[in-house]
């Protein structure tokens, strides 16, 4: 790897060599790992193959390496002839499905004795958009479906009786193939079967027909409850987010021309906006305020949910009016909960998504909540408390919500508590999010543009409406917890009034009976109405599998499913028995995996008091550091609680790879960066990011300049011994003592340096190339190392490797694991 | 002194004091005064236009506390002693060092013997300039209103230019305009069906300083005390702009209704956000609420009909039988606001423009205690209404508006005299003083009462009885008078407060059967002064009961006055000054104010509402209508008898009722203008006695308010019936007048003749 211009102003300072980085990873690939499996063969015999073999290795002698993230998990491997065709898409990429085990126990009691969890982690959408991320469409509405289970036909059905039956791969059952399977009626010719794709693709699209229909398909709603009081006016969240949807009005899906759009601004008193239709006579809108909020009642009969296309004109001119409206507002009231509540009265009837901006503790009338926090209690046991909701309403009202299709997404911009544990309770059970950005201010450009682009992009987002997601799977197993932000109408039926697409959710798998078959299935429907007012059905079919060794299930376990799984099991005990006992689940779980590999597996031998697991798993001691560590669950009297209840949403929501990242975050060195970091790639055209080193102070040399990235929050780390020249190049400033630092964003200067910094940046924050739909903009805040201590020490929390505070580092961590592994 | 001459004097009396009393001399024992059966009492009309006095620019010269009578023509002054002796109490008071030149050539204007009435511009300015809220129904048809907006728009012209004007709307439910609000039109809207208590409006509009202010602390600058509510009330010259174009953007109520339905009109509640926005800021400022209706009260608080069609609104039937489901409540309710908003100083006008019932008997309250207006018409579109509303903005010559606002009337008399109550639109300001008497006639109990609106027509009935001990004061020289004096305040529409001052003498009788009493009875003002009693008792007793009370007073009165003998009907004589009082008795037996089961209760409120308004004139036209007749050959209109007898073929007849004017053709008279004659060439002269009344009729329009109902009809048209049951029924079918040309009249009401010999009948029994 070359090295970068910048070297240590003293010479006598040795230049650290780069780890051999590449090296396992190379070691692994040619044992089979990381490479596509080949298709199986076209047809052929029905023996076993031979599932991903166990690679022990010692986690004491082998240390793990950051790359060792970034791998796919153990491939799924399946006999020949699985699938119906040969498609290479037969079966569900892991971007889409994940399995925590990819070599399923036949039976409950070996999937007990593995101590591994059995679970699906469903990313339905890895994108904001379709274009970005298409999936096959079965448009003919021609649904074949067991009758029996309603599994969808895919490619891992059987057919029989010269193709007129298939058999279900789920039940058994024989179903008949639907007369028009085989013809195309618009083009009244025959269709070669073989080319459908839901028989070719494990991820698919049916076009519903009208019997999937309750009633039309909604049209896509956007009620925006504006925070009006002082707060929110004077930290310019009203003036940025009208803006910012008037800048917007052109993104919002629309393509069926009946997207409508509500307004309703808050303070003490609710204000409704009466936009009128472009063309008509009125042309002012007009305002209703409401200020009895003891019932919800709409103050007028007229329509208050404005058609976008209709009325444009004077939707823009309203919204170029907004700030204005409310520019001398002295009110420090905010009603939100009776806003909710008339909010959901005016959209119910169709539908819709509530987004909620506001920069205020909800403090009058329904949902009233009040300053609980008292620093003294952080870190204690009391500490759990403010980590629920303090008020029912926030759960009932949410219920009711899901029930009418109304979903509520959150975006809170208090420079004070603002109770996130209670108000990010209606995003939970209404398929919504919570956005949160403590301390907002747009008069800081950085926290402006972050929350313009941000906004601009959700509002852009192709979400989908009244969806219901449920997963099938092969008789024996059933679905036996879900977790994620959505309500669970029935025992297999999750509730999303919206679906978004930037949120991944975890199923947990039981086995009822042994399995005899070589290969079960699981298959997660989708079934929602697009944007664009199409009904449609998204499948997803995964084929796994079944072995009755441990050794297979362990060599074929998804160290990044299991991570994900634990993560939302942490979550739940946070919520619920407090954090002390979540952190001492992750542990205890971790010590236990370890365990249960050392005694059924490794032989009990202890290798020269080394720590033995299997390749594939060798980074979950460090994630489940890292998850203890993280600022959701860390041991800490430091940490607000509303920001742990941010991050605690986050951890259970976000995509895999966002939440891996969010847990140990990434780190690039780059004041050494190779030339031809930061460039794109002349083959790909992306940008080609530097090798990520360990996120510990080990890593740091004093001279050198570092991008930590967590997913959320980049940090630009100058060491204390950063050469002039460095922070010219990079900051335009010569003298390091005249470095801006905290929240900010790179000066565009004119040298290479420079522009491959920046790119490296942004790079590090294309979630889409990653496989996930995300709107986060990270923020990025420069540290000195021997500057603002508040920052330094923020950024060093990311350096999950290193002991702080009250958490260990990664040495006593492993030496923690040996320790209880050996008895 | 004849009849006629004491007529004139009266009259001269009115035009300058604008007061008529029942008994122009005083009875000076209180048995005498047991024994003239129509009390003591005073129609006073306070604001009496008098454009030659002069208005007086400094403050009046007033006795010690507690008695504060206002120095008058008829004190003596002792101007060597510099001192003034206050007729009422009899203190002496020294006059101020600016009065030590006076003599008894030079004396002040309020010394000068014409100046029983005088007015005072105070120095105490309005606390804040005039107040418009106009309250708006907008359950309307669409050119009712159109109309009234238009209306609305052109009043606004017609107020001073600083004075403050809000909105308020109402349906379903009821608005709140901000008409402050420049970045687009902005108004509160409150719930129809739900009952808002004061405190809760105040709030939910943010005038309480109580609200919620944010926790960053603003460097604890005060709110002005008049700053929140002047969101909501902006002068006429700032907002006229903003208003016009709400008003004119103003669209009917969008709730839908079903067909078995009526609108959900919230009226109560509207009128009861109208009420407490003024109450937080503007208490005590002079302020009209103008209600604009056209319909029940439908929905929450004061609600008079639910809105189900097949539930038929209230008659005076339903009330008789005690039936009816909202009545009480609902009166309870506008009673309870009428109060709220006197004791805020505060005016409710209430204009319906409705074919239907609007609730006005249980509104009626809201205009009678604060001194307001009530126009009943049947459509916003009416020049009924149009003009009636015009006329509530009538300038003077200094064009200001002739309306005064927080005005109170305070009582004073001499010991002989004791004020007993007052019947008119006003409420009590519960002051005791030596002047209240034991009885109670009207709104007693005080010697001061609250009007908040007057306006130059406003008229008060004020009732007095005789103190005991009985005996003339001894210290003053030549005839004993007893006195009154009347201390109007209120305040201008110029912005400055006045006080007008009425100071009425009038002798005391001589030894017991002094014949000057009986001569001095002003039997116009007697009569006007008992129908206001009767319709007071009306509101309270049966129907009956107060029949039979009139009755009786009038055999009483006759009985004790007449001259007969004994148990001989044919020896009956009243004297000139007694003969019509009567008839007035017998019309207003019959009236509309009496005999309420022909009309509808908001009717019967109305009526009675302006009968309480009016001077003795206009109060006599509506109890015993006026009726000219107009034939060929006799130049211009002759009075005729209010008598079935009247209508002839040949004739058009003038009805004058004041709440409608009527010209009625005669039989063939009708047939020719059928014909077309009066186009004709050669018939100019049956043309002209066509056009006669009608110009006679603009006349009698000219000033009159609320504008009446103007009715043409011809001998047998269904409008006719107006007529007919105004006219005393002497050609009956139960009478045998026969081949009599003129009109029959079906009723059973007794004729007046049959009346007067009953009434000879009895007075001469000497059973009463
Ligand atoms: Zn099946
Ligand atoms: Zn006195």
């Amino acid at each position: 790897p070359g090295v970068g211009e910048y070297q240590a102003p003293d010479a006598g300072y040795p230049v650290p060599t780069q780890p051999d980085v590449g090296g396992l990873t190379q070691d692994m690939s040619s044992m089979g790992f990381g490479r596509t499996p080949q298709p199986p063969p076209q047809q052929g015999q029905n023996n076993r193959p031979h599932l991903n073999q166990l690679y022990p290795t010692d986690m004491m002698n082998q240390p793990f390496q950051v790359t060792e993230l970034d791998l796919p998990p153990p491939p799924i491997v399946l006999p020949p002839n699985t699938s119906v065709t040969a498609s290479e898409n037969a079966n569900c990429p892991p971007k889409y499905i994940r399995s925590t085990l990819n070599a399923v126990p036949t039976t409950s009691s070996l999937l007990k004795k593995s101590r591994l969890p059995f679970a699906l982690i469903i990313q339905p959408y890895s994108s904001l958009h379709d274009v970005e991320d298409p999936v096959p469409i079965a448009a003919d509405q021609v649904i074949a479906r067991c009758r029996r289970c309603r599994t969808y036909i895919n490619p891992f059905v059987t057919f029989l009786d010269q193709g007129h039956r298939w058999r279900c791969n789920m039940c058994n059952l024989t179903n008949e193939v639907p007369q028009a399977f085989d013809w195309d009626a618009a083009a009244q010719k025959q269709v070669d079967r073989w080319q459908r794709c839901e028989l070719n693709y494990a991820v698919c699209e049916f076009m519903a027909p009208q019997e999937y229909l309750v009633r039309a398909p909604q049209p896509l709603v956007y009620l925006f409850c504006f925070d009006v009081s002082f707060a929110s006016v004077t930290s310019g969240l009203l003036a940025t987010a009208a803006r910012c949807i008037l800048e917007s009005l052109d993104r919002i899906p629309n393509a069926d021309r009946r997207t409508r759009l509500g307004f309703i601004a808050v303070d003490s008193s609710l204000h409704y906006f009466a936009v009128p239709r472009d063309g008509g006579p009125v042309t002012d809108t007009n305002m209703l305020v409401v200020s009895d909020l003891e019932e919800p009642f709409l103050p007028t009969p007229a329509d208050l949910l404005v058609n976008l296309s209709e009325c444009r004109e004077n939707i823009e001119s309203f919204l170029g009016k907004l700030q204005e409206m409310f520019q001398n507002n002295q009110n420090g009231g905010s009603c939100m909960g009776a806003a909710l509540r008339s909010a959901h009265k005016l959209i119910s009837p169709v539908g819709g998504k509530v987004v909620v901006l506001t920069a205020t503790l909800p403090n009058l009338s329904h949902g009233k909540l009040e300053m609980r926090e008292d620093k003294k209690i952080l870190g204690t046991s009391k500490e759990n408390g403010l980590l629920q909701t303090s008020n029912s309403f926030y759960k009932s009202f949410a219920v009711e919500c899901s029930k009418n299709q109304v979903s509520v997404d959150m975006f809170l911009f208090s420079s004070q508590y603002q109770d996130v544990a209670s108000l990010s309770n209606l995003p939970r059970f209404t398929g919504g999010q919570t956005y949160f950005y403590p301390g907002w201010n747009a008069a800081r450009g950085e926290d402006a543009i972050k929350f313009a682009k941000e906004f601009s992009d959700y509002l852009s987002s192709e979400i989908a409406l009244e969806a219901v997601l449920r997963v099938r799977a092969t008789t024996g197993l059933r679905m036996n917890a879900f977790y994620g932000n959505f309500f669970n109408r029935s025992s297999d039926l999750c509730a999303f009034p919206a679906f978004p697409r930037d949120q991944a959710y975890v199923v947990e798998v039981a086995i009822d009976e042994s399995m005899t078959k070589g290969v079960v299935c699981l298959q997660a429907a989708v079934l929602h109405t697009t944007c664009n007012g199409e009904r449609r059905i998204r499948v997803m079919t995964v084929a796994l599998p079944t072995t009755q060794t441990l050794a297979d299930v362990y060599a074929s376990a998804d160290q990044g499913a299991i991570t994900a799984y634990y993560t939302h099991k942490a979550v739940e005990r946070a919520l619920g028995g407090g954090l002390e006992a979540a952190r001492d689940q992750l542990q205890t779980k971790c010590i236990e995996i370890m365990q249960t590999y050392r005694k059924e597996l490794a032989g009990g031998s202890l290798g020269g008091g080394g720590l033995q697991f299997p390749a594939n798993l060798r980074c979950l001691p460090v994630l489940f550091l890292g998850l203890i560590k993280n600022i959701a669950l860390r041991k800490s009297a430091q940490i607000p609680s509303d920001m742990r209840s941010a991050a605690l949403c986050l951890l259970s929501t976000l995509p895999l790879p966002l939440l891996i990242q969010y847990i140990y975050p990434r780190m690039y060195s780059l004041h050494d960066m190779s030339d031809v970091a930061g460039v794109p790639d002349p083959a790909t055209g992306e940008i080609v990011m530097p090798p990520m080193i360990p996120a510990s102070s080990g890593s740091l040399v004093p001279y050198g300049l570092y991008l930590i990235d967590d997913g959320q929050t980049q940090f630009l780390w100058v060491g204390r011994d950063a050469v002039p020249q460095l922070t010219e190049d990079v900051f335009g400033v010569a003298d390091k003592t005249q470095l801006k630092v905290g929240k900010t964003s790179l000066p565009l200067l004119e040298n290479d340096f420079n522009e491959r910094v920046r790119a490296v940046i942004e790079k590090a924050r294309d979630f889409k190339a990653r496989g996930v739909g995300s709107i986060i903009v990270p923020h990025l805040y420069v540290v000195r190392e021997d500057g603002e201590p508040g920052i330094r020490l923020w950024a060093q929390t990311m350096l999950v490797e290193d002991r702080a505070e009250q958490g260990s580092s990664l040495k006593q961590w492993l030496g923690l694991m040996r320790e209880k592994v050996q008895f | 002194m004849d009849y006629e001459a004491l007529k004139d004097q009266w009259s001269e009396v009115e035009d300058r004091d604008g007061i008529r009393l029942s008994w122009n001399c005083i009875p000076s024992t209180r048995m005498e005064a047991s024994r003239l059966v129509v009390p003591i009492g005073a129609i006073y009309t306070p604001l009496k236009e008098k454009p030659d006095t002069p208005l007086l620019q400094y403050e009046p010269i007033t006795c010690k506390q507690p008695c504060k009578g206002i120095l008058n023509p008829f004190a003596q002054v002792d101007t060597r002693a510099r001192l003034w002796i206050c007729p009422f109490c009899l203190s002496r008071n020294p006059l101020p060092p600016q009065y030590k030149d006076i003599s008894p050539d030079q004396v002040p204007p309020e010394l000068h013997p014409g100046s029983t009435t005088i007015e005072y511009q105070l120095s105490r300015p309005a606390p804040a300039p005039p107040i418009f809220v106009y309250v708006v129904d907008t359950c309307q048809e669409e050119d009712s209103l159109k109309a009234l907006k238009e209306s609305l728009v052109m009043s606004l012209s017609l107020l001073p230019q600083n004075a403050l004007v809000g909105l308020i709307t109402y349906g379903t439910m009821a608005q709140v305009h901000e008409i402050g609000y420049n970045s687009c039109t902005k108004s509160y809207v409150f719930r129809g069906s739900k009952d808002y208590t004061a405190k809760q409006v105040q709030e939910m509009l943010n005038l309480t300083p109580g609200a919620v202010r944010p926790q960053v602390p603003q460097q604890g600058r005060p709110q002005p005390p008049i700053g929140t509510a002047s969101r909501f009330l902006l002068p006429i010259e700032q907002a006229e702009i903003q208003l016009t174009n709400i008003i004119e953007q103003l669209q009917r109520d969008p709730w839908p209704v079903a067909n078995d339905r009526r609108s959900l009109r919230c009226t109560g509640v509207a009128m009861s956000i109208a009420v407490g926005l003024l109450e937080t800021s503007f208490q005590g400022a002079g302020a009209r609420l103008m209600l604009f209706t056209s319909g029940p009260a439908t929905t929450g608080l004061g609600m008079v009909v639910g809105p189900e069609l097949k539930e038929p609104i209230r008659s005076h039937h339903d009330i008789d039988k005690d039936n009816i489901k909202y009545y009480k409540k609902a009166l309870k309710f506008y009673d309870t606001l009428a109060k709220r908003t006197a004791h805020n100083g505060h005016i409710i006008d209430i204009f319906a423009g409705c074919l239907d019932q609007v609730g006005l008997l249980e509104m009626k309250g809201l205009a009678n205690s604060t001194g307001g207006h009530i126009i009943l018409t049947d459509s916003f579109t009416s020049s009924q209404f149009k003009q009636s509303f015009v006329r509530v903005f009538d300038k003077d010559a200094q064009d200001n508006l002739l309306m005064g606002f927080g005005a109170s009337l305070e009582v004073l008399t001499t010991k002989e005299l004791k004020v007993t109550g007052l019947i008119g639109h006003a409420v009590s300001l519960n002051k005791k003083s030596s002047s209240v008497g034991e009885t109670e006639c009207g709104i007693g109990n005080t010697c001061s009462w609250k009007m908040c609106g007057i306006d130059p027509t406003a008229s008060y009935g004020i009732y007095f009885e005789i103190a005991n001990p009985a005996g003339p004061s001894q210290h003053q020289q030549g005839p004993q008078k007893a006195m009154m004096q009347f201390l109007t305040y209120y305040q201008h529409s110029s912005g400055v407060f006045h006080l007008r001052v009425t100071t009425v003498a009038r002798n005391l009788s001589g030894p017991a059967g002094d014949p000057a009493i009986a001569q001095s009875f002003d039997q116009e003002a007697a009569a006007v002064l008992m129908s206001r009693i009767a319709v007071f008792k009306a509101e309270v007793d049966d129907g009956p009961d107060v029949l039979r009370w009139v009755d009786r007073m009038l055999i009483r009165l006759c009985s004790r006055f007449a001259e007969y003998r004994k148990d001989d009907p044919s020896s009956f004589r009243l004297e000139k000054n007694f003969t019509l009082y009567p008839q007035f008795m017998f019309h207003l037996r019959r009236s509309q104010f009496l005999q309420v089961f022909n009309n509808s209760p908001d009717e019967t409120a109305f009526y009675r509402h302006v009968l309480n308004h009016e001077y003795v004139g206009d109060s006599l036209v509506m109890i015993q209508p006026t009726l000219d007749s107009y034939t060929f050959d006799q130049d211009g209109a002759v009075p005729v008898l209010l008598d079935s007898a009247s209508i002839q073929p040949t004739h058009v007849l003038l009805l004058d009722t004041f709440f409608q004017i009527l010209i009625f053709h005669g039989e063939t008279m009708a047939e020719w203008r059928k014909a077309g004659y009066q186009d004709q060439e050669g018939y100019e002269n049956f043309k002209q006695l066509l056009e006669q009344p009608k110009e006679d009729a603009r006349e009698l329009v000219q000033d009159r308010f609320p504008l009446p109902r103007f009715i043409i009809c011809d001998a047998g048209g269904s409008q006719a019936r107006f007529l007919l049951s105004k006219l005393n029924p002497s050609t009956t079918h139960t009478t045998s007048a026969y081949g009599t040309s003129a009109q029959m009249i079906f009723t059973d009401d007794v004729s007046l003749q049959t009346f007067m010999d009953h009434l000879m009948k009895l007075a001469v029994s000497g059973t009463n």
